[in-house]
Order: structure tokens, then C-alpha cells, then sequence
């Protein structure tokens, strides 16, 4: 709650000075334990530093290469935000099949989520890479060349994919707990004002909806960037592929891997905190 | 009393059952252009209910109702299949004011108020402008046509409410106990703003527990008790002499709580 009586000031109130002493105080409390805390962090960081440093680590090695790495970072990003963007669409509608009436849709949905819910995204990724180019050149003897290219997808094109099916089936559950998190109420005014499902869903319930589903897509953004590393496996360039790549090739996997872990640890930093930005702006709509 | 032609609503022996319960046991009741018919009755008496089938909200099980010649039909439970592609039209009739206001929270009480004609009806974006400033002007809120409605009171979100139904230019306005939500002291400005609705010759239904405004406003008051329309006549005469015992039941216990004022 912020003062809005303009006219008063600790000067004339000393109830207001008071209250600001007391809430300078708490601050002053809250701001000495955060310093504590990275103290801790600091201390620990050290000691692991330390430690490695007698079993033979390598600085030299990683200020060398890591920039071979670093350039990993574009890539993996780049996985990211496709993927979480048809996750999300897909999830939306895997979202809408649940919630609806039409026993196709519910159908489709329910299978689709349960599937894929079911197997290792790992093995997901190995079918849509592998698995389907096979299947493309059955169709190819068949004669049906050209569902046999679609079927032939690229490492970056199938590791989208992949995490895309994956992420999607697991953001249903959090798009249909947005869309039933919009009052009964609203979907009613709504109606009563003669707008069709879609107007309802598009111009109502979606709004108020993503309100609550951001900070969960969010969290899954940030996990997402870290299952991407699974799709080094078919040889896309991203952090992990690149740094296990230098890792075989000179024997130097903790100081790689390390690179490779400290840059998926920052990114999800910088995601977290333009998770919260984006929260802070959306609300604005329910600021009193 | 009916000098304004033929019935704009026209509700033939409505049904509606929840689950084992039966809610509305044939209800039929004809309303005219400009009247205002207000029913009353105590909870549970399907007071609500009847409303919220009138746009559809709820579908009867059986009945016919037929608002200005846009008519559906519904027989076991089922609306029969041309009924169902009239919902929309039907709705495009009836203007709804909710207990619970469901303004649209994201949304500013101008946005709130051009929403339907702009969406729906396909007004270009500046007369829907024009008419919504107008309308919040009309229910006292010009000034607040910027705010979203979380800085405003129920009262103030219940006249957005009406304005956003008005934009509509329905030919009915449905009110289900548009004051039921509100503080005592928010109640006056939502029933003024129905009163000058009703000076207008606005065609409203509503259900309230505001007697003494249904004795104001009213042309007809009907009281309805078990999901039957019981009682129905002026508002001098169901109010001083009503002829079933069981309105003058309701009455007395009302007259009691104090609030027919």
C-alpha cells in the first residue's frame, strides 16, 4: 500500500515517522541476510573451486575454448522460444479438447497428452529423427516422394518438434487449469452479449486466462532450455553439443561440462528475472 | 392495461428440471413492449432460473419461448436443432445485468461497454466510442470511462454492467437481483439508474428483493413460488391486497424483515 494523502510528512505526522522508521529498520534486516546468504554462495563456490584446482583442473583450458561453447547459447535459445511458442499453441488447444464436449476432441486430446506423457522424450526425439525418415522411405518405394522429404526433418527441425509434442501434452494440464481459473461468470456475460465460442475464448476468457498461466509457462521455458540439451544427441550445435564435442576430443569433460552447466545456470537466471518482468507488467490491468 | 400491441416476449408452459430437481414446472407469461414486470419470491422459487432461460444461460427442458419473433422450442430435455442455431439471435435481443456484475476485468469500463457492439455487431470502433461515452454518461460514470474495474465499487461496476447490456440495444433488459451483491448504501444508485430506464419505456424483467423499488417501477409484479408463476397483477394491488394466501404470506414475512419500505 503506497500513502496517497499528499499533505502529510514525517515532519507533521509522528505516526508517519514512526511507520518509516520501522519499515527502514525491516529492509535494513532483509538486505543484511540476502548479504549472508551470498556469502554462503560465495564461500561454496570457492571451496569447489578450490578442490578442483588440486585434482589438476584447467582455467587455462576453458578461457581458450569457451567462446566455442558460448556460441552454443544463440542455438540453444533459438530451440527455446520455438519450441515454447508451439508448445504453448498446442497445449492450448490440447487445453480446449479437454475441456470439450465433442467426444473427437476430447479423444485426440486425452491420447495425444497420455502418449506422450507416457515415454521418455529422449525416445520421442530418436522417432521423430530417425524413426520417421524410415517410415519416409517405405512411403518413397510407395511412391508418395514428397510425404516422404516431409518426413525427413533436419537435427533442428526434429529437436523442435520433439520438445515441442513433449512440452506441449505437459502445458494442457496448465492451459486448462487457466482457462477454468476465469470465473463461471465471465463466460456467461459473454454469452449473454451473443459472441460465439471463439469471440468468448479470443476476446474474454484467453485474456484473463494467460494471466494466470504465464508464471507456469514461465517455469517451463526454464526447464525447457535445459531438456534441450537432449537434442545435442542428433548433432544440433547448441552448449551441450559443442562442449561434450571438445570434451571427447581433449579429455577435458569436467572443465566442458562446467561451461556448459554455468552457462544453462545463467540463462535460466535472465529468464527468471524477465519471467518476473513480464508478470509485474501484465498486472497492471489489476492495480488499484 | 396492455395498449402497446402485441407481446414482445411471449413464454409458453416453460420446463426446467435439475436433475431430479424440478425447478420451473410449466411457466407461461406474456410481456409487453415498455413494461416493466418485476418478480418476486423467496429463494429457490426459480425466480432466477426462469430469467436465466429467457437468454438461453440455462436450457429448459421443454417450453417455447419467443422473444421478439426470434423463437425456440425445447421438448425432452433438448432443444430441437433449428432452436439451437437461434441462441445467438435470441441473445442479441436480451440485454443481462448479473448479481455478481461479471464486468470484464481486463478491460476499461469504456472497453468494457463497446465490447459487445464492436465484436458482435461489428460497429466500427468510433460510433461504438461515441455511443458507449454516452451510455457511461446516461448511468453517471463518464469519468471513470478510463478505469479498469478493479479501482471501482459494485455499484459503480454494476452500471457499467447496465451500460454494457444498453450497448447492445436489446429489446429486453433481464435484471437478476442487479442489487442482491451490494452494500446497503451502493443499492440507490443501481435502482436509479433502472428507474430512468424505466421512465424511458425501456421493455425490463426483473428479479429483485427490493419491494419497495418494485412497488415504485413496476407495471406488474409477479410472484412466483415451487417453479410457478402463482400471483400476477399491479403493484397497488399485490402489494395491499394480494388475492392467494401465499403471496400475502411472503409479504407479511417481508413486511417483517422491514423491507418493504
Amino acid at each position: 500500500m503506497e500513502v496517497t494523502n499528499a499533505p502529510l510528512s514525517p515532519e507533521s505526522d509522528p505516526d508517519l515517522a514512526v511507520g518509516l522508521a520501522l519499515v527502514r529498520k525491516a529492509r535494513r534486516v532483509r538486505l543484511i541476510e540476502t548479504l549472508k546468504v551470498g556469502v554462503v554462495w560465495f564461500a561454496l563456490l570457492a571451496l569447489l573451486t578450490f578442490g578442483l584446482l588440486q585434482l589438476r583442473f584447467d582455467p587455462p583450458y576453458i578461457v581458450q575454448n569457451a567462446y566455442f561453447v558460448l556460441r552454443g547459447v544463440w542455438t540453444t535459445i533459438w530451440v527455446s522460444v520455438v519450441s515454447i511458442f508451439i508448445a504453448s499453441v498446442l497445449a492450448l488447444f490440447g487445453a480446449l479438447g479437454r475441456l470439450s464436449r465433442n467426444p473427437i476432441a476430447q479423444g485426440i486430446s486425452s491420447f495425444y497428452i497420455s502418449v506422450i506423457r507416457g515415454t521418455p522424450l529422449l525416445i520421442q526425439i530418436y522417432l521423430i529423427y530417425n524413426g520417421l525418415p524410415q517410415l519416409g522411405q517405405q512411403l518413397k518405394l510407395l511412391g508418395y516422394p514428397q510425404l516422404a522429404q516431409l518426413l525427413t526433418l533436419d537435427a533442428f527441425q526434429a529437436g523442435v518438434l520433439a520438445l515441442s509434442l513433449n512440452y506441449g501434452a505437459y502445458m494442457t494440464e496448465i492451459f486448462r487449469a487457466g482457462l477454468q481459473a476465469v470465473g463461471h461468470g465471465q463466460y456467461e456475460a459473454a454469452a449473454a452479449l451473443g459472441m460465439t465460442r471463439w469471440q468468448m475464448l479470443r476476446r474474454i476468457i484467453l485474456p484473463q486466462a494467460i494471466r494466470v498461466i504465464i508464471p507456469d509457462v514461465g517455469n517451463q521455458f526454464i526447464a525447457m532450455q535445459k531438456d534441450s540439451a537432449l537434442v545435442s544427441v542428433m548433432g544440433v550445435w547448441e552448449i551441450t553439443f559443442r562442449a561434450t564435442r571438445l570434451a571427447r576430443k581433449d579429455a577435458k569433460f569436467i572443465e566442458m561440462l562446467l561451461v556448459a552447466a554455468a552457462l544453462y545456470w545463467i540463462l535460466t537466471i535472465v529468464s527468471s528475472w524477465l519471467q518476473s518482468r513480464l508478470e509485474k507488467r501484465m498486472a497492471h490491468a489489476y492495480e488499484r | 392495461m396492455h395498449t402497446n400491441g402485441n407481446p414482445i416476449v411471449r413464454v409458453q408452459n416453460l420446463h426446467k428440471w435439475f436433475g431430479l430437481l424440478h425447478v420451473l414446472r410449466g411457466i407461461s407469461l406474456e410481456v409487453y413492449p415498455q413494461e416493466v414486470v418485476v418478480i418476486i419470491g423467496r429463494s429457490g422459487s426459480g425466480k432466477s432460473t426462469f430469467l436465466r432461460c429467457l437468454n438461453l444461460l440455462e436450457e429448459p427442458t421443454s417450453g417455447r419461448i419467443e422473444i421478439d419473433g426470434v423463437a425456440v422450442e425445447a421438448t425432452d430435455g433438448e432443444l430441437l436443432p433449428e432452436s439451437r442455431a437461434r441462441i445467438r439471435d435470441l441473445r442479441l435481443k436480451t440485454g443481462m445485468v448479473f448479481q455478481d456484475f461479471n464486468v470484464f476485468p481486463h478491460k476499461t469500463a469504456l472497453e468494457n461497454v463497446i465490447e459487445g457492439p464492436v465484436v458482435v455487431k461489428g460497429v466500427p470502433k468510433d460510433q461504438a466510442v461515441e455511443k458507449g461515452r454516452e451510455l457511461l454518461r446516461k448511468v453517471g460514470l463518464l469519468d471513470k470511462q478510463d478505469v479498469h474495474p478493479i479501482r471501482l465499487s459494485g455499484g459503480q461496476k454494476q452500471r457499467i454492467a447496465i451500460a454494457r447490456a444498453l450497448a447492445m440495444e436489446p429489446k429486453v433488459m433481464l435484471f437478476d437481483e442487479p442489487t442482491s451483491a451490494l452494500d446497503p448504501e451502493l443499492i440507490g444508485e443501481v435502482l436509479a439508474v433502472m428507474k430512468d430506464l424505466a421512465r424511458e419505456g425501456t421493455t425490463m424483467m426483473i428479479v429483485t428483493h427490493e419491494m419497495g423499488f418494485a412497488h415504485e417501477v413496476a407495471d406488474r409484479v409477479i410472484y412466483m413460488e415451487a417453479g410457478m408463476l402463482v400471483e400476477e397483477g399491479p403493484p397497488d394491488q399485490i402489494f395491499t391486497c394480494p388475492k392467494d394466501p401465499r403471496t400475502s404470506q411472503f409479504l407479511a414475512r417481508i413486511i417483517e424483515s422491514g423491507r418493504l419500505v
